[in-house]
Order: structure tokens, then sequence, then C-alpha cells
């Protein structure tokens, strides 16, 4: 029955998100719209975090295997990837090195560069 | 093309499952945090797929239409994906409102400095979408680039190796940086590296780890919010 009721509640959000893309239109994912439509319910307590639980847990733990098929999918751009070396390579280093630098800047200004345990 | 047969490729799921499985639990034996960064189950189960499906000249076509009930899941994981964001939120509700722009500025900066990239080198348009959302947990990434008009495929493999260079050379980057402060590094690793960036963060301290795991669900939200509108703006302005 748990099961039941926490499946029903995700797909529920699923669906309403769907519906509300479709009737709306624009390129949004709807299943992100679901993710913010039940976080909403959670925050405003018309779903308790235990109703959810059941399905979301099992579903949260094995979720690396549904991006796998997704992941192999480069193969198919190999020629793409290989002609843009020089780019893919300066983007996976300057992205994360400038984003972890401004963002631990930003914090330290507002909290101090030390650790303060 | 070759095609497997007898008809083979039913054992795309299970491959997938059993493979996914195994690299997993060998991950948590791991206990060299270097070692445990490189063996990251998820990008070595698409480096084994991706070299069987390549050096057995296997279509990935087929591959994937045999393994599109995976695919499917992603989307109520995604929605699930609101659990862990509301258990997060609670523990940081009075520093909320820093974490949440801290975190939006370096998403804004992590799709700025992708498109400055791309401007530069001058890339198709398709390549420029799939680098705007890489500071992001894949799912969220492969979805978001999707929507963009990007190659959501090539999104996740770079994502997986900015969580790993993260994990890797994060702590250093801070050191050279003189940012001690627990918080700070936390917010950074989760925001920039996502899951692969907080594992390296709970290595290095539960509180560095925590912060971590905030910034990485936000970031989830807010890449969800910002991206699709930040990307079109840019392409808009700056082309």
């Amino acid at each position: 029955m748990k099961y039941l009721l926490s499946s029903a509640i995700i797909l529920l959000c699923l669906t309403l998100a769907k519906l509300v893309m479709h009737f709306i239109g624009g390129s949004f994912p709807a299943p992100l719209l679901g993710m913010v439509i039940l976080l909403t319910l959670l925050l405003s307590g018309i779903v308790k975090e235990h109703y959810v639980m059941p399905c979301a847990s099992p579903i949260l733990n094995i979720m690396p295997i549904f991006f796998i098929p997704a992941g192999v999918g480069f193969i198919e751009h190999i020629d793409l990837i290989k002609s843009n070396g020089p780019f893919l390579v300066s983007v996976v280093l300057l992205v994360p090195t400038s984003t972890l630098l401004l963002v631990s800047a930003v914090m330290a200004y507002f909290k101090g560069r030390d650790n303060n345990d | 093309m070759t095609e497997l047969t007898p008809n083979l490729w039913w054992l795309s799921i299970p491959f997938i499952v059993a493979l996914f499985v195994l690299l997993r639990a060998l991950n948590k034996k791991v206990q060299n945090g270097v070692l445990k960064s490189l063996t990251n189950p998820v990008f070595l189960s698409i480096a084994i797929i991706a070299l069987l499906l390549v050096n057995l000249n296997l279509p990935y076509s087929q591959f994937s239409s045999h393994s599109q009930l995976l695919s499917w899941l992603l989307e109520p994981a995604i929605v699930a994906l609101a659990l862990p964001l509301y258990q997060q939120f609670i523990h940081v509700r009075k520093n909320l409102l820093l974490i949440v722009s801290t975190c939006s500025l370096g998403i804004v900066n992590a799709t700025f400095v992708a498109f400055v990239l791309s401007v530069l080198f001058d890339v198709p348009n398709s390549l420029s979408a799939s680098v705007a959302a890489l500071s992001v947990t894949t799912p969220i990434s492969l979805i978001v680039t999707d929507s963009l008009g990007g190659i959501s495929s090539l999104a996740a493999a770079l994502v997986i190796f900015i969580g790993l260079l993260g994990a890797l050379f994060g702590f250093m980057l801070f050191k050279l940086a003189a940012i001690y402060n627990h918080e700070a590094q936390g917010v950074a690793m989760g925001t920039a590296c996502h899951a692969i960036g907080t594992a390296a963060a709970l290595s290095e301290h539960p509180k560095v780890g925590a912060f971590s795991s905030v910034a990485m669900a936000l970031s989830a939200l807010l890449t969800a919010i910002i991206v699709p509108l930040l990307y079109p703006f840019l392409v808009n302005t700056l082309l």
C-alpha cells in the first residue's frame, strides 16, 4: 500500500508537469517541473516525507543505472568530439576551476577564510 | 555494422544493471581517495559499454532502443530528487539566502565561462548548448542539455569529468587560494562538482560534506531554473 501511494504521488507530479508543459508550450523539461511540484508539496506539508519515501529511496539509490544508456550515446559523436578536443579540454578545466574559486571566495568573504569550528 | 545473432540485444538491460552493481560494490571497497574517484562506477560503466560497442562494431541505435526502459525510468527518478532536496532544505534554513545566492552565482559563472569558450573557439551551436549545464548532477544536466538542443550524452560525459577533476584537485585549489572555511569549501564543491565532488568533500570533513550535499541539491534545482533562461539570453545578446 505504501509503495502504491509513493509511486502514485511521484507519477502524478510527473503527469501534472507534462500536462502543464503540453498546454503552455516551451522547452522547459517536464520532469524538472515535476520535481519542483513535489518539492513544493513537501515544503508546504501537503505531502509528508514518509509518503514518498518507500519508492523514492530505492529509485534514487539506483538512479545512475538510468542514465548509463544515455551516457554511452557519446560514441555517436566521436568525430565531433575529436575535432573539438582543445575546446572540450578547456571547458572541463576552466568551468570547475573558476566556479570553485568564485563560490568559495564569495562564501569566505561572508564567513571568513578560516575554519571556524 | 554487424548484428548480434542470435538476437542477444535483450541482454542490454541485465548487462548494464549487473555491470553497475558490480562496479559500485568494488568502488565501495576502495579506501584510497584518489583511486575511489577514478573508479567511479558510472564513469567506468559508460566507458566499458562504449568500448564494447565500438570494438565489437555494434550499433548504438540497437543498444539504445533495447535499453529504452531505463531511460524512461529517469523521468520519475528526477521527480523523486525532490525528496533529498527537501531533506537538505530544512538543514540550512538560517543560511539559505547566502547559500542560494552563492550557488546561483556559481551556476551563472559555469554557464557563462562555457559560453565564452564556445564563442572563442567558434564551435557549432549543438556543442555550445552541450556545455551550458555542466556543474550539476548528471540527470539534470542530461535533461537541461536536451531542452537546449545540445548533445546530452556528451554533456553527461563532461559532467563526470568535471566531478572527477574537482574531487582530485579541488582541495589543492582551496589551499592555493588560502580558503580553509568548511562552509566555503563545501558550498563550492557541491555547486561546481555535484555528487563526485560531494563524495570527496565527505571524506575530507563531515561538515564540508554536509554543506556540499546542500549545495549540490540546491544547484540541481537552481540549474533547472536558471540555465534554460540564461543560455538563450546569452545566445541572443552575445552572438
